[in-house]
């Protein structure tokens, strides 16, 4: 059994990476912290030991412990800080090569996708809206994936496990985020913002496929759809 | 000061009190009540999550909109109608004017209606179960537009949307906020004024520091959330647009308003639990509390540190990821004071003379279980980890290991510490160490495994899992029923400490005055404490942790023993 779901996303790994050194920092914590709080309660019981010392903490040699798990915990925080914030600068800004724009819409209780149309650019006529229950984005591997994440209503959240990717949608504004997935499959998008009664169906994919069966995909659909009319159902 | 004898009636002596130690009772026996009501809640949902589609014993069969409220108001109660009063009005009340060696607050009668104003809040809470549309189910932290949507939605009809779950749900939250703040005031004027003669602030017990220091924080905190709870009341009957964004506003702001305030409160619950543990540990070590001036510094800057992480809930909502670097690091910061705090009180214990004894039990088991929730904390205080953790079961586990030790185990060991002085009557220790060890497992049993389902991306306020594929297979669903079976277990095991709890009152033995030979004032006084405290009022001479003094047969010297 692994603790995470299968990564399939360029930047996934950097952050169980991130999970493993601050799961290190937090054990050694952890054990050292219940030894100090557990050891003495046999050390010094009552039955053994009859008369406690009368130690205040005021004095260095007593309180230095203290200030050397201090330095440690301080300086491991550092270094949790200090390795986090690449991996935070990637995911939380748009890479400059974007491959494919697509626009992702939450709603009560569907994600709505947006494809570019012909022109490979968002925003214009030639869009197309696919809002249907349980619908898969479709998208290539191994290509940024730059999208528009908005909200027609309430807010909402995008999910997606298997990148280690997670965004609240908010009505009123549009946030850019991308994804690059390294292996074809088909990948739980859920909604983690509590949205309403069916919240719980707010369930679709994003289907990671090759090239070819990408652009047979956005052919046959933008074939349907000429010129862009929504077919929200 | 004198004690100032008047003939009380039923309604003023039981009722409308303005007895702090009444008052104090009042406030713990409502919050009891509504830990029940939480818990029930809390056991259906559970129950739903681990047999899903099934009738649920002693409910029946729960929808999707019942499910969302469920989870809404158990998290609503648990943190303001069992945390707050009990933490910091029922121990504040009962243990403030006895532990500076005073008669009673500065302001009975204030302190007297903020209970009664708490109680009506309670009742806000509950009714608005019972209005059309039920209870408001959108989680305890009421993001809008979802929660504004009552003007919108009852088209727009005032007294409807007045009476709707979300609109009752604010007002009752409101009204709760409005008692703590005259709670605080309280607390705070008689603190600085009524402490016995000798009591210098370096010779105040740490407990009363922190609940000053909590309730300090709060009353700093809770005017931004006061009034973004006015600004979505009058988005949801007056039609009003603050959050929305069709109109200028922004649903951000609420998230802004809602923890400026939300996260302080936190330390605001924990700050309480901390003084009942730094009272505890030099008593049970028969050693004086390690650092107690460096403690207090600790818990002031830990205050200071607490009004500058809120955004820690906000690192995926669309803020600014620079801004979400500023958090990150305060967040993880902050670890640190704590941190110094729990080893002050670890150390404590080394070099003592150690009775554990049932309150000791739980004070030890707090920190211990306090461990894995602050240091969980440490993944989530990640702005990067916790893109992947946020909204999911991790951030769940994480705040139950730090929450539940802090009201419950918290509550526990206060509660059989002072149980002899409220009562005059001794409980059962076998029955406490039951009650402890019961708990202590089934604790963990419900939570640790949740960890797991949350990294496994298993996110929240979810009815019915079947649809995700990553949380539907085992061992997933596995955990889960271990979670419900374990919460049940733990329920059931409070009506052994409501057992004890009652029984012992009917007892005849009495407790002898101060059967933990501490030093602190309160324990001067008779058990139970009568109207107005102490005959003579006490004079204090020394700090409130003289245990063990070198040159002293006894091994504690209490606050009113001069010196020699």
């Amino acid at each position: 059994m692994t603790i995470f779901p299968e990564n399939v996303s360029t930047y996934g790994q950097d952050i169980d990476n991130l999970f493993w050194l601050i799961l290190v920092f937090a054990s050694i914590a952890f054990v050292i912290s219940l030894f100090v709080l557990l050891y003495p309660l046999i050390k010094y019981s009552s039955k053994k030991v009859k008369r406690a010392e009368y130690i205040t903490g005021e004095k260095r040699k007593h309180f230095k412990w203290i200030t050397i798990a201090l330095l440690l915990l301080l300086g491991s925080d550092f270094v949790i800080l200090y390795v986090e914030h690449d991996t935070w600068g990637t995911i939380e800004s748009v890479p400059a090569k974007a491959d494919v724009h697509v626009g992702i819409i939450a709603r009560q209780w569907n994600w709505i996708f947006v494809y570019p149309g012909p022109d490979g650019v968002l925003g214009t006529s030639d869009d197309v809206y696919v809002d249907e229950m349980n619908s898969s984005l479709h998208v290539p591997v191994n290509e940024n994936i730059v999208f528009e994440l908005r909200s027609q209503d309430v807010i909402h959240s995008f999910f997606l496990a298997n990148a280690r990717l997670k965004q609240d949608a908010l009505p009123g504004r549009t946030v850019m985020r991308w994804f690059n997935i390294t292996k074809p499959g088909k990948y739980d998008i859920s909604c983690t913002q509590i949205c309403g009664i069916l919240h719980s169906k707010m369930r679709n994919y994003v289907l990671a496929e090759t090239l070819e069966q990408y652009k047979q995909f956005t052919d046959s659909l933008y074939n349907a759809n000429k010129p862009a009319v929504s077919i929200n159902k | 000061m004198e004690n100032i004898h008047h003939k009380q009636s039923f309604w003023s002596k039981y009722i409308f009190s303005t007895d702090h130690k009444t008052i104090g009772t009042q406030y713990m026996i409502m919050g009891m009540i509504m830990a029940g009501v939480g818990g029930y809640l809390a056991y259906v949902f559970r129950y739903n999550l681990a047999f899903p589609g099934k009738s649920i014993p002693f409910y029946g069969m729960l929808g999707p909109q019942a499910y969302n409220a469920f989870v809404t108001i158990h998290g609503m109660i648990m943190v303001f109608w069992v945390g707050m009063p009990v933490l910091l009005s029922a121990f504040g009340n009962y243990l403030i004017p006895l532990m500076i060696g005073s008669d009673d607050m500065a302001f009975p009668t204030v302190n007297m209606l903020s209970f009664w104003i708490f109680a009506v809040s309670a009742l806000v809470l509950l009714a608005s179960f019972f209005v059309p549309g039920g209870a408001f189910g959108g989680g305890w932290t009421m993001y809008p537009p979802f929660s504004a949507q009552g003007y919108v939605n009852l088209n727009p009809n005032f007294f409807q949307a007045l009476f709707s779950g979300t609109s009752l749900l604010i007002l009752a939250v409101a009204l709760e906020l409005v008692a703590m703040l005259m709670g605080g005031i309280n607390f705070l004027v008689t603190t600085i004024n009524k402490r016995a003669k000798g009591m210098t602030a370096w010779r105040i017990p740490i407990i009363i520091w922190f609940i000053n220091i909590a309730a300090v924080i709060f009353m700093f905190s809770v005017g931004p959330l006061v009034a973004g709870a006015f600004m979505l009341l009058f988005d949801n009957i007056l039609g009003t647009g603050f959050y929305d964004p069709h109109r200028g506003g922004d649903p951000m702001l609420w998230e802004h308003l809602f923890w400026f305030f939300g996260h302080p409160e936190v330390y605001v619950l924990l700050l309480p639990s901390l003084g009942v543990l730094a009272e505890i540990l030099p008593v049970f070590s028969r050693k004086p509390l390690f650092a107690y001036k460096t403690i207090i510094y600790l818990a002031l800057a830990s205050a200071f540190l607490s009004v500058l992480v809120w955004a820690h809930h906000q690192f995926v909502a669309g803020i600014d990821p620079r801004m979400a670097t500023f958090f990150s690091i305060g967040t993880i910061l902050i670890s640190i004071p704590f941190a110094g705090i729990f080893l002050a009180f670890m150390a404590t214990l080394w070099g003592g003379s150690i009775r554990m004894k049932v309150p000791m039990l739980w004070a030890i088991g707090f920190i211990g279980l306090f461990l894995v929730g602050g240091l969980t904390g440490l993944f989530l205080g990640s702005n990067t980890f916790d893109i992947y953790a946020h909204d999911t079961y991790f951030v769940v586990a994480h705040f139950h290991y730090t929450l539940f030790p802090d009201i419950f185990f918290g509550f526990f060991a206060a509660f059989y510490y002072w149980f002899p002085k409220f009562s005059g009557k001794e409980l059962n220790a076998s029955l406490g160490k039951l009650h402890f060890w019961l708990t202590f497992i089934f604790f963990n049993g419900v939570f640790f495994l949740l960890f797991f389902n949350g990294l496994a991306g298993q996110h929240r306020r979810i009815n019915d899992y079947s649809s995700f594929s990553l949380i539907s297979k085992e061992p997933y669903q596995t955990f889960e029923q271990i979670a419900t079976v374990c919460a049940i277990g733990l329920m059931l095991t409070q009506f052994i400490f409501l057992y004890n709890f009652i029984s012992s009152l009917r007892k005849t033995k009495k407790a002898v005055k101060n059967p933990w030979e501490a030093t602190t004032l309160e324990w001067v006084a008779d058990s139970p404490p009568p109207h107005g405290n102490f005959n003579p009022y006490p004079e204090v001479y020394r700090g409130a942790y003289d245990y063990s003094l070198p040159d002293v047969e006894d091994d504690f010297t209490p606050q009113n023993i001069p010196k020699v």
